[in-house]
């Protein structure tokens, strides 16, 4: 069995105060395992992002157990759950959020400078992650000059430099064209499989199903059903 | 090289309209400060001229005297008592006080007189740019600072005018050396000033006293004090002290000076602090994304930091060159400003504790952010 990177064990959440509470998460739990590519899906207002946050340490869960690679994040700060998502996480956003006064290289370097690894060698790392994603020609080239599918490819590339043990992304080909898209989810498929990582997306485009290994539905903050996915059986 | 340099420098040059905001706002508040703080070392200077260029190693002024231009009277016995002490080898009378200036073209102008016995030492004018020290042992010969020119309405060597009925002839002229009060000093040997003052031949406002080589000053000092009763005996450290605590002090334009400067520096702060939190809450999503990636706190604290220095070098620099520009345009003025490498270094430092002062808005701004914000968005 495939080792576990990331673990929720009965997570509820409640986000808001007061009359505006809801409860997001009621008795979540999934496991993230390496080499695996997990589609969680379900309708808007489901809790997928804030399971997505939660697992990615962005959030911290109400009541119930999160571990990232065997840590738990019970009681502990914002500063070490930044610490957390730097060593083992990676994040592919929706809306890309790179920054638009940086190159692309220097776009994935921020990942590593953030580790504190300015050296050479970072860029060569950073060069590597590029080239991953088939941008190695777009190294110079600022957001604004590359089109939706190339400016993800570089936020995979900044998820990936860094080496980490789950890639958490939300929605990752929603602004995309169905193409970008399934050259993304291609991308994501093969970081899952060749380098052992758990790769987790949010989304709730059928069109990608194909490169699952395991698809989780989620309703009203419950899983409500899991079964392989096409890459699964492969 | 980390990419917090870059990430800084491209953060405040993103909204060019912004940075030069931020620069005028600093380089207001630089040149504010710098234009006080060149004024009160100006003053500062003023106030102490004729002490600092007194070849004095005690001064035994009246009872109470608070500023070199109070002009009290000493009686002549005093000087002779003072001469009784063996180690006292001068003690020059000067004599100085206010008169009025008869101007060529009619009315009067005051003049502070400054008397200066070129026959046996003590203050004479220094800075001599036309004339001799010598030409001032004519009877009624004065020299004046070119920078009065205009004042006393006299276009330099030769020129004539009155004082106190007294015909006077301008034999020497010097360069820079101006008062405080704005009152033009003149130079005159010790009779005449006598004369134009009205003071009486056995009085005289200060005695400048010189000692024998080697002599124990503050011994001399204490003698003199218990033989000296209407006057007391100063160091020159001590005379400049009192000038410029009355002056600068006593006078309130010290303070003036420096809550001028203090204003400039509240008003710089605040308007670094405006631009720095304005640009944070613009660059806010990408301050979240770094730390949705997992940025240090401090990292995200730097960038900002590195914002606030890089603004307070460049607008430094801007108000270092206003600066030396006022500084040159005022040097030959009755008011001239002075910039000193301390100053500058001292303002330096000031530009920066500004800036990353202001900063501190936008750090407690960053500090908050919500990194969950990157995936709602």
């Amino acid at each position: 069995m495939t080792k576990a990177v990331m673990e929720a064990v009965d997570v509820a959440k409640i986000l808001g105060h007061g009359a505006g509470q809801v409860q997001a998460l009621r008795g979540v739990s999934l496991v993230l395992a390496g080499g695996e590519l997990t589609l969680l899906m379900g309708p808007s207002g489901s809790g997928k992002t804030t399971l997505l946050s939660i697992l990615g340490c962005i959030l911290s869960p109400t009541s119930g157990a999160v571990r990232v690679c065997g840590q738990s994040t019970a009681g502990i700060q914002p500063e070490d759950m930044a610490r957390l998502r730097r060593e083992h996480v990676g994040f592919i956003f929706q809306s890309y959020h790179l920054f638009p006064t940086l190159t692309a290289i220097d776009n994935v370097r921020l990942a590593l400078d953030v580790r504190g690894q300015a050296s050479r060698s970072a860029i060569a790392k950073t060069k590597e992650a590029l080239a991953a994603v088939g941008l190695s020609n777009k190294m110079k080239s600022f957001p604004r000059e590359l089109s939706g599918g190339e400016q993800q490819r570089v936020a995979i590339a900044r998820a990936i430099v860094g080496n980490p043990s789950a890639i958490l992304a939300d929605e990752p080909t929603s602004a995309l064209d169905s193409e970008n898209g399934q050259a993304i989810m291609k991308v994501l498929a093969q970081i899952a499989k060749d380098q052992a990582r758990g790769v987790l997306v949010v989304t709730h485009d059928p069109r990608i199903f194909p490169f699952a290994n395991r698809i989780v539905r989620i309703e009203d903050g419950r899983i409500v059903g899991e079964e392989k996915g096409r890459a699964g059986f492969n | 090289m980390s990419l917090i340099f870059k990430l800084s420098w491209r953060n405040l040059f993103h909204d060019r309209l912004r940075f030069v905001a931020t620069v005028i706002g600093i380089v207001f508040s630089i040149v504010l400060v710098t234009v006080q703080m060149g004024l009160f070392l100006s003053f500062d200077r003023m106030v102490t001229t004729m002490i600092d260029h007194a070849p004095a190693d005690l001064w035994i002024v009246p009872l109470g005297t608070k500023c070199f231009e109070d002009p009290s009277l000493v009686d002549e016995r005093e000087r002779f008592r003072a001469l009784s002490i063996n180690e006292v080898t001068q003690a020059l009378p000067i004599v100085i006080g206010f008169a009025q200036w008869r101007l060529p073209s009619g009315g009067t102008t005051p003049v502070f007189i400054v008397s200066s016995d070129t026959r046996v030492g003590g203050l004479h004018p220094w800075n001599l740019v036309e004339g001799s020290l010598a030409d001032l042992a004519v009877p009624g010969a004065v020299a004046i600072d070119q920078s009065y020119f205009d004042r006393l309405g006299t276009k330099g060597l030769g020129a004539n005018a009155e004082i106190r009925d007294q015909k006077v002839e301008v034999t020497a002229v010097t360069k820079g050396i101006r008062a405080f009060t704005t009152t033009p000093y003149v130079f005159t040997s010790l009779d005449q000033a006598r004369a134009y003052v009205g003071t009486p031949p056995n009085k005289a406002t200060y005695f400048l006293v010189r000692l024998a080589p080697n002599a124990n000053v503050e011994g001399v000092r204490s003698r003199l004090r218990t033989i000296l009763s209407e006057s007391e005996v100063l160091t020159p450290g001590e005379f400049r002290s009192r000038s410029r605590s009355f002056w600068l002090f006593g006078t309130g334009a010290g303070a003036a000076l420096f809550a001028g400067a203090l204003l400039g520096i509240i008003v710089g702060t605040v308007i670094v602090a405006q631009t720095l939190y304005s640009s944070t809450k613009d660059h806010l999503y990408e301050f979240a994304t770094l730390r949705a990636i997992g940025s240090p706190g401090m990292y995200i604290h730097k960038v900002i930091i590195v914002q606030a220095l890089l603004s307070a070098i460049i607008g430094f620099c801007m108000a270092a060159g206003i600066g030396l520009i006022i500084v040159d345009a005022t040097a030959e003025s009755a008011l001239p400003l002075l910039m000193t490498p301390m100053m500058s270094v001292g303002l330096f430092l000031l530009t920066v504790v500004m800036c990353v002062l202001s900063s501190i808005s936008a750090i407690v701004q960053v500090m908050r952010i919500d990194p969950a914000v990157v995936l709602m968005r």
